[in-house]
């Protein structure tokens, strides 16, 4: 067990609850929209992007942002697309991203810098400051407002985007707010998670509720409500183990994905009906 | 009122036009040949066109061009007097699209009476929430289709016809004053496909303009009064209902058919 600053503390904490906030919000969209792939290239282009500001010395989190914004400005027109095939955008991408990231590390001169690169990696809860933890509060302002005020345009978006369109909803438009939103939850989370773990926490805790809710709105609800969990208890394991943080949240809802599953009510009546039959 | 391809050409519309195609066509994204070209028709308001053809003739397209979904590569398309490359919104507001069966996911998390719903949703418009009447009309679609009783259904338990059936409530909730119907009769047994037929049939005497597409010319249904031949992207033949079933056109293509079973 560490002991830590009073203040980190609280910084570290409202960190984690928040990372969490925002990137389950974003796992609903992504899960759903089968754009797993884009939010897999943003979050190590968000990570190459860190790289890059720590070479070029100006805040990571604003050439990640950058990063993950590009990468999501060129993928989201191909997002809708059914004829995008995703296994070359991801073998494409995510090898361009990491290749871009070790280059940029590799040239960051002194070991200050290659502390920081480290800590985007694998994440820290020293690398969060006030400001990175005022950023993710906007941040899950900005996506809890857009989910209330927009969610039967979500609902539809979700189900069918075809539909959605042809039932008059600006479809072009809502992609490009989604696919942002989730750039930016990667970005603001990555000095916390790591760039390598973040994207296991936009996925996990919506997979993890989808096990377990047939109503969209109840999966709206419990995915952040379950990110959250994970992130304050990887944070204490964490605390306890001295594992890195970002490792320890992953794990945390690695393991909740997992027993989940093996609990699910909707697998279960799944595996009695086909005993039966 | 049916207007002859003459009058369009001569570029008077009927006043009541609600479809109007001049040449268009449609090129899908990556390919190098239209898949529908050079149609030009016109549907009037209460019209029920169906539109009949072979596998991979363009149907489809067709009515993803209509309602703008399909951006149409030349030519011109208006409806309701709008012109859909710059008004797509609106038109799509006012027109219930019944998408050609698709798979969904059976673990999908959402249910009927929110499916249903989500018809609603250009209606309402933005920064609006569904009120109790737009609930009661949802109910009441769902009443229409026989699946009142699967409101609090997830949508991936239903089988493929009860689907079907939502996604017609779905249009129908639109409260559309046009309905684009892409094959609305698949997976339905023998007396939901009656049902159905009644249905739309209803919902065309009160007043809604319809385009349907069947590739089955048995299923054309009684009130239908146009019929759209498309073979090849292109129209073969389109014309009142029973002009066009004593035509050679379709009896070609009923042979075709009758020799590839
Ligand atoms: N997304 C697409 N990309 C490229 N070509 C397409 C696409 N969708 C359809 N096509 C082609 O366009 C042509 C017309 O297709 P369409 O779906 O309109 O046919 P259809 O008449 O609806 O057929 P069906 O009876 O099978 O539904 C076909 O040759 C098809 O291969
Ligand atoms: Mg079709």
């Amino acid at each position: 067990m560490i002991s830590l600053p009073f203040a980190l503390l609280v910084t570290a904490t409202l960190g984690s609850i928040l990372a969490g906030l925002s990137c389950s919000i974003a796992g609903v969209f992504v899960v759903r929209l089968n754009i797993a792939s884009i939010g897999f290239c943003m979050s190590h282009a968000a990570f190459a992007g860190a790289a890059f500001g720590l070479l070029i010395e100006v805040d990571p989190l604003l050439t990640a942002m950058l990063f993950a914004s590009v990468t999501a400005l060129l993928l989201a027109p191909v997002a809708n697309r059914a004829k995008l095939n995703t296994d070359v955008v991801i073998g494409i991408m995510f090898s361009l991203m990491i290749a871009l990231a070790f280059v940029f590390l590799n040239l960051s001169p002194g070991e200050a810098a290659s502390g920081a690169a480290l800590r985007i990696l694998w994440g820290s809860i020293f690398a969060v400051s006030e400001y990175d933890v005022l950023y993710l509060a906007l941040l899950c302002a900005m996506m809890v407002s857009f989910v209330t005020l927009f969610y039967k345009e979500i609902f539809a978006l979700m189900f069918n985007q075809k539909l959605a369109k042809a039932a008059g909803v600006n479809t072009y438009v809502f992609m490009l707010i989604v696919v942002f939103l989730t750039g930016l939850a990667v970005s603001f989370s990555l000095k916390l998670i790591g760039g390598l773990l973040v994207y296991a926490l936009i996925i996990n805790p919506t997979s993890t509720a989808y096990q377990f809710f047939w109503d969209f709105r109840k999966i709206m609800v419990f995915s952040p409500v379950i990110g959250v969990a994970s992130c304050i208890a990887g944070f204490i394991f964490s605390l306890e183990t001295d594992f890195p943080i970002g490792a320890s949240i992953v794990i945390v809802s690695a393991i909740l994905l997992a027993i989940s599953i093996a609990i699910s009510p909707k697998r279960r009546t799944a595996k009695i009906a086909a005993q039966a039959a | 009122m049916y207007t002859t391809r003459n009058d369009l050409m001569s570029g008077s519309k009927g006043p009541k036009a609600v479809v109007l195609l001049d040449k268009v066509s449609t090129v899908y994204e990556g390919e190098r040949f239209p898949a529908i070209r050079d149609v030009s028709l016109c549907i009037n308001a209460g019209d029920f066109v169906c539109v009949i053809g072979p596998n991979g003739s363009g149907k489809t397209t067709l009515l993803e061009t209509v309602n703008g979904i399909l951006r149409n590569t030349s030519g011109n398309v208006r409806v309701f007097g709008l012109d859909v490359t710059e008004s797509g919104h609106s038109v799509r507001t006012r027109t219930g699209y019944v998408i050609q069966n698709f798979e969904i996911d059976p673990l999908s998390p959402f249910l009927c009476k929110n499916v249903v719903m989500s018809g609603r949703v250009g209606k309402i418009g933005l920064l609006r929430f569904p009120s109790e009447r737009d609930w009661a009309i949802v109910d009441e679609s769902m009443r229409l289709v026989g699946m009142d009783s699967s409101a609090d259904r997830p949508i991936g338990k239903l089988s493929g016809g009860e689907f079907q059936k939502i996604l017609l409530a779905r249009a129908i909730a639109q409260e559309p004053e046009m309905f684009l119907l892409d094959e609305p009769f698949a997976n339905l047994d023998l007396k939901s496909r009656a049902d159905v037929d009644r249905l739309i049939s209803d919902l065309n005497r009160k007043g809604a303009t319809t385009v349907m597409v069947s590739h089955d010319i048995d299923s054309i249904p009684f009130s239908c009064s146009h019929i759209i031949v498309m073979n090849r992207g292109r129209v073969a033949a389109f014309g009142p209902r029973d002009e066009l079933l004593q035509n050679g056109v379709i009896s070609s293509l009923m042979k075709v058919r009758g020799s590839a079973v």
